[in-house]
């Protein structure tokens, strides 16, 4: 990176005073800063981070998921059973847990949010999610029954996700189309206060908190005030939390990350727990896109290790395979067949199935034009798409990017008017994505690609219901390599979790569920 | 003249406007031409500002000529600072952008583009303006109509107006085009006016009134003739203006669609790379700011020794 | 007096009306259905179906418009696409903001304007002149986002670390009053210039009317000369300015509230506008002009209070 010395020296003066000047605002409210805002707040009808990270913080799941990815801790369940054929899972739940509004809530609120959650009228996206239920009921106050058609191996980790928050059916019901947007009773360690959309969300303390999971310890929140602070400026974000504007943020952009590292009043802590992954999908059934030589060409041109080091400072991993090689039930048979940079292959297998440049130096056959359209977001994702632009441009590809803010792309990304969409998503295995994205029950959202195989879909069905790790990893394993064969994604960067925070909060351990780094907010807290 | 002639249902006239006092107009000004074109080159900050126009315009009109690169190719040299800075390169004279791409060839291209939004809008909002304005002062009668209808396009703010399109039509050039061209619609409706309606008092309106000339060769040899060229250089007044609201909007992210350069989406660009890299926002929007400048300065100049009530 | 008020306030009806029929126009033209856009688009064909009628959007285009006018006039602006708020709370929600950047940012400009302006014209031709003019013709070609990047990177950031981000609470408290700064200080940028240059040439013309030469030969002192006679009356054009210049400062509003992250109606329009959030953007866009609409009718009044002709 290069920067002018005079630059570093006035920043460096900058950053002085912001030490000498802390906010006047009261000690006890924490601002955390992000890009962009969700458009309400009701557990299973929002599937983006922006709406998981705030619902994490305001409502409890059922159980929770310990830092390392891996542990399955109590939460709103303070022990739970299952049945020898692993289809029935019985939850005790804990006494003395109170919604914010202080009624208490018991085993029938919980059922009623599961529920809601897989109920067809909501229409969830992530119904799928909570596995194929026969039934869920409360057996008594504190007891529920949790009964499923078939055995599914994830369903601790599906039920800690934010999607299964339990909510204030009262709240639900009085608010109607309300709910989440101007109110939200939940049991979580902060409580709604107010919501200006698209600017901030504010969170007070939920008095009286003592049933976190154990990793955090006893107690209620240690800060009064959360606020969510939108910043969808990248530069601003940065500067924000060098000069003490902000106080905590794991929305930093790469290029500030150094930068942020090097001041002495800012913390930067960094998890390799868990996995987020950043990749192109291809409508397979698109004229041109639908022909794996072109989607194998677009992966040899595009030079994403170049990205990765020129426009993310190499706070990035260039992806070529489709999960993480770390993620559990990897097929390492999928490393013979990652697509590395090759701008010459790439022309290559284009001549070779047909592509020739037209007069306008635009590949063509048999009248389609290589000229995909990729629907993206705006912010980094679309400096991204302009890179793989530039990329397939010398290849002979000419893609046309259209932008489109956070609120509406999830909306145009459920339709069937693009070739190439962009998508960053939080896994923390690889059945977990797989099943996520390449189930044919899924299209058109989140299976965008249109990936429809019944192969595919035995395959997964098989995991899930696997009772041994051997027969789940081989037949996720099976996906892996189908998937990664047919070339259906062009995979960019893996991304480690970074969170920054100004110096005088209390050391912060990042957590990765569903990308959410501050997860219940429970460690938040000032030092002086 | 002949163009006129064979235009004119009855030619007679064509004598009879030339041998009445409305001559005098057309007499008129060649002596007040020369003279406010010399007095305009003794305005050396007007001399200074038309030049700088000229090379801008000229080297947006040669942008493929003088580019040193190509503006769409990026490279593995990102962030790198103007030649004249450590860490420059002369290769590349304005440095890079974030994408590796030499800001000096995108420059060219971009003014080229900003340029020819400014034209566009200008000549747009200006024809259909100008042509309200003579309207409405040659009829009196729906003079009242007019001008409410311009004040109601009048309080959408350019940039709102944008908005509202982009909205409609979706991101790109052309949405910016149509917003800036109606906003510039009610000024110019309003200088057309007030310069038709001195002109309607002359007395070689009455005259060819007088000698039965119909409605049409009245507005389009007399009205119009006598009026154009001040309209025009007071519609040319408006083209800083329009071009820092399209550069406006193009931040906001509502102009041209990547990887096309233009001005404003530069700096917008350039902005995440302010605390690093300010040269890549900076460079953009001083060039915005030389070509209003310029276009302002000028444009005072020509204002000022075009309307003597204001020379001072 | 009242009569003007209450001429001015008829005169604003047909442009009211106008107005609202663009905000109607506005969510016609919208690509698609919006009962599809409202209900979102994996909703049943029968639920969309369900949503058509219950918008009226099954309803002739006529009975359409008098169902709009009629929520319109009652305050009902319908519910977010995006939030489901109603649309009147996410506007009160903003107005105050814009209204408070509105004013902070005149408060300093204007009088600042004014006194360059009147300096300017008293020692006129000189180097004070000259130095006066020329800052102010920079000021109006500036880019207003330039202005704010500016701000930031060096106010901000590096020189004096005032907030950039939002509002910091009320404005009279201490926070309140640091968040403002720089907001009010980029947006009151733009309009130095216009209104410095307005009122340098109001003032030399009004000195050469009789009664400033009377008082002159009277032997009052060139100060009150000015103060007295000279200002009070070269205001009268300063104030249309102000009120001609109140879209280019909406328009204003709407970079800096993005640059600053001020929670008022500009961002909110342009968030709703990026979101396809039309319901809000249409809300937002109807306050901008019936805002306009109402700094205008202000301005009138107080043209007619300065300028004893119309008083009477």
């Amino acid at each position: 990176m290069k920067v002018s010395t005079r630059t570093r020296n006035r920043l460096g003066l900058g950053a002085a005073l912001a030490v000498s000047l802390p906010a006047l605002a009261s000690a006890q409210t924490v601002t955390i800063l992000r890009q962009q805002d969700s458009n309400k707040y009701d557990p299973p009808a929002i599937t983006a981070l922006s709406g998981s990270e705030v619902l994490f913080m305001m409502g409890d799941t059922l159980v929770a998921l310990n830092e390392d990815m891996q542990t399955i801790e109590p939460l709103l369940a303070k022990s739970w059973d299952v049945s020898e054929d692993g289809k029935t899972y019985t939850f005790h739940i804990k006494e003395g847990v109170k919604f914010c509004d202080g009624k208490p809530m018991t085993a029938e609120d919980i059922a009623y949010s599961i529920n809601r959650w897989i109920s067809p009228e909501l229409k969830s996206g992530v119904a799928w999610r909570a596995g194929d239920v026969k039934e869920v009921v409360a057996l008594d106050d504190y007891t529920l029954k949790y009964e499923l058609n078939a055995p599914y191996s994830e369903l601790l980790y599906q039920l800690a996700q934010s999607f299964g928050t339990v909510v204030d059916k009262e709240n639900v019901e009085a608010l109607g189309a309300d709910f989440g947007v101007t109110g939200f009773n939940g049991t979580g360690p902060f409580c709604w206060e107010s919501w200006d959309p698209r600017n901030e969300m504010v969170l007070t303390k939920h008095e009286g908190y003592n049933w976190g999971p154990p990793m955090y310890g006893e107690g209620a929140a240690k800060v009064d005030k959360v606020i969510w602070k939108i910043v969808p400026e990248e530069s601003t974000r940065t500067v924000a939390l060098l000069t003490g504007q902000g106080d905590v943020s794991y929305y930093v952009p790469y290029i500030g990350l150094g930068k942020l590292r090097s001041m002495p009043n800012i913390e930067v802590v960094r998890s390799d727990a868990a996995f987020w992954t950043n990749y192109i999908g291809f409508k397979i059934d698109k004229p041109g896109v639908s022909d794996p030589a072109v989607r194998e060409a677009i992966n040899l041109a595009v030079n994403r290790e170049a990205m990765a080091e020129d426009m993310f400072f190499s706070e990035v991993d260039p992806a070529y395979s489709y999960v993480s090689k770390g993620a559990l039930d990897y097929n390492a048979e999928v490393d013979a067949h990652l697509i590395k940079y090759d701008p010459d292959a790439a022309v290559k297998v284009l001549e070779d199935a047909g592509w020739m440049l037209n007069a306008d130096g635009v590949r063509e056959k048999d009248g389609v034009t290589l000229e995909p359209v990729i629907y993206t977001f705006t912010g980094e994702w679309a400096k991204t798409s302009e890179a793989v632009q530039a990329d397939l441009l010398k290849v002979g590809i000419n893609m046309q990017i259209q932008p489109y803010d956070a609120t509406v792309i999830w909306g145009k990304l459920a339709t069937q008017e693009f070739d190439m969409y962009t998508m960053g998503f939080p896994y923390v295995s690889t059945g977990d994505a797989l099943n996520l994205y390449f189930r044919s029950a899924n299209i058109p959202s989140p299976n965008r690609m249109n990936w429809d195989d019944p192969e595919t879909d035995k395959l997964l069905a098989d995991a899930a219901a696997a009772t041994t790790d051997e027969k789940r990893a081989s037949d996720y394993g099976d996906v892996l390599l189908k998937v990664q064969k047919a070339a259906v994604w062009l995979p960019i960067y893996e991304k480690p979790m970074q969170v920054a925070y100004v110096k005088n909060m209390a050391p912060i351990k990042p957590h990765n569920i569903y990308g959410a780094g501050l997860y219940k907010g429970l460690q938040l807290a000032f030092t002086d | 003249m002949t163009m006129a002639a064979t235009e004119t249902p009855e030619p007679k006239t064509e004598t009879a406007s030339a041998a009445t006092p409305a001559a005098k107009p057309e007499d008129a000004p060649p002596p007040r031409r020369a003279s406010w074109g010399r007095r305009l080159m003794r305005d050396r900050a007007a001399v200074a500002a038309l030049g700088t126009l000229a090379i801008i315009c000229l080297a947006a009109l040669f942008a493929p000529l003088l580019a040193t690169h190509d503006p769409y190719v990026n490279t593995r040299s990102v962030m790198t600072p103007p030649a004249w800075q450590t860490g420059g390169d002369i290769a590349y004279l304005l440095g890079t952008d974030g994408q590796g791409r030499d800001i000096f060839s995108r420059l060219l291209y971009g003014a080229r583009l900003t340029l020819l939004i400014g034209l566009i809008s200008v000549g747009l909002g200006g024809f259909v303006g100008s042509m309200i304005g003579l309207l409405s002062a040659f009829y009196p009668k729906i003079d009242a109509w007019l001008m409410r209808f311009m004040d109601m396009l009048l309080s959408f703010p350019a940039i709102l107006l944008g908005l509202a399109l982009v909205a409609v039509m979706g991101q790109g050039a052309v949405p910016v085009i149509i917003a800036l061209a109606i906003s510039s619609v009610p000024d110019c409706a309003r200088i057309a006016r007030g310069i038709a309606s001195g002109v309607m008092k002359m007395e070689f309106i009455e005259a060819g009134r007088a000698v039965g000339l119909s409605d049409a060769a009245l507005f389009r040899r007399y009205l119009l003739r006598n009026c154009i060229s001040s309209i025009m250089i007071f519609i040319s007044l408006r083209f800083g203006q329009v071009i820092l609201i399209g550069a406006a909007l193009s931040f906001l992210g509502l102009g041209a669609r990547p990887p096309l350069a233009e001005l404003g989406m530069m700096a917008s660009q350039g902005r995440d790379f302010l605390l690093f890299a300010p040269h890549i926002a900076v460079i953009p929007s001083v060039a915005i700011f030389v070509i209003v400048l310029a276009a302002n300065v000028a444009g005072d100049a020509l204002r000022d020794v075009l309307d003597p009530r204001l020379q001072t | 007096m009242i009569s003007t008020i209450i001429d001015r306030l008829l005169l604003s009806i047909p442009v009211l009306l106008g107005v609202l029929l663009f905000g109607f126009l506005l969510l016609q033209l919208v690509p698609g259905d919006p009962a599809r856009v409202v209900a979102g688009p994996s909703a049943a064909p029968d639920v969309v179906e369900a949503l058509r009628v219950q918008m009226g959007l099954d309803q002739p285009i006529l009975v359409q418009f008098w169902a709009y006018m009629e929520r319109m006039f009652t305050g009902d602006l319908g519910r977010s696409m995006i939030s489901n708020k109603e649309v009147t709370a996410e506007l009160a929600a903003a107005i105050g903001p814009t209204v408070e950047l509105m004013l902070a940012c005149m408060i300093w400009s204007i009088p600042l304007g004014i006194a360059m302006g009147t300096m300017a014209a008293v020692k006129r031709g000189s180097i004070v002149d000259r130095a006066i003019m020329a800052i102010s013709v920079a000021g109006v070609s500036l880019p207003i986002f330039f202005v704010g990047l500016l701000a930031v990177q060096y106010l901000g950031v590096l020189w004096l670390n005032l907030p950039f981000i939002g509002r910091g609470g009320p404005l009279w408290s201490y926070d309140g009053l640091r968040h403002m700064i720089l907001p009010a200080l980029s947006l009151g940028a733009i309009l130095v210039g216009p209104v410095a240059r307005m009122t340098r040439s109001s003032v030399l013309e009004v000195l050469k009317l009789d009664h400033v030469r009377t008082a002159r030969a009277k032997g009052l002192s060139e100060r009150s000369v000015i103060l007295r006679h000279g200002l009070r009356n070269a205001l009268i054009p300063v104030v249309t300015l102000i009120g001609l210049q109140a879209g280019y400062l909406l328009g204003g509003a709407v970079v800096t509230e993005t640059i600053f992250s001020w929670p008022g109606i500009g961002r909110l329009v342009v968030g709703a506008i990026l979101s396809s959030d039309f319901t809000v953007a249409q809300g937002a866009i109807l306050v901008f002009a019936l805002g306009f609409i109402a700094i205008n009718l202000i301005v009138d009044v107080l043209y007619s209070l300065l300028d004893p002709r119309v008083r009477k």
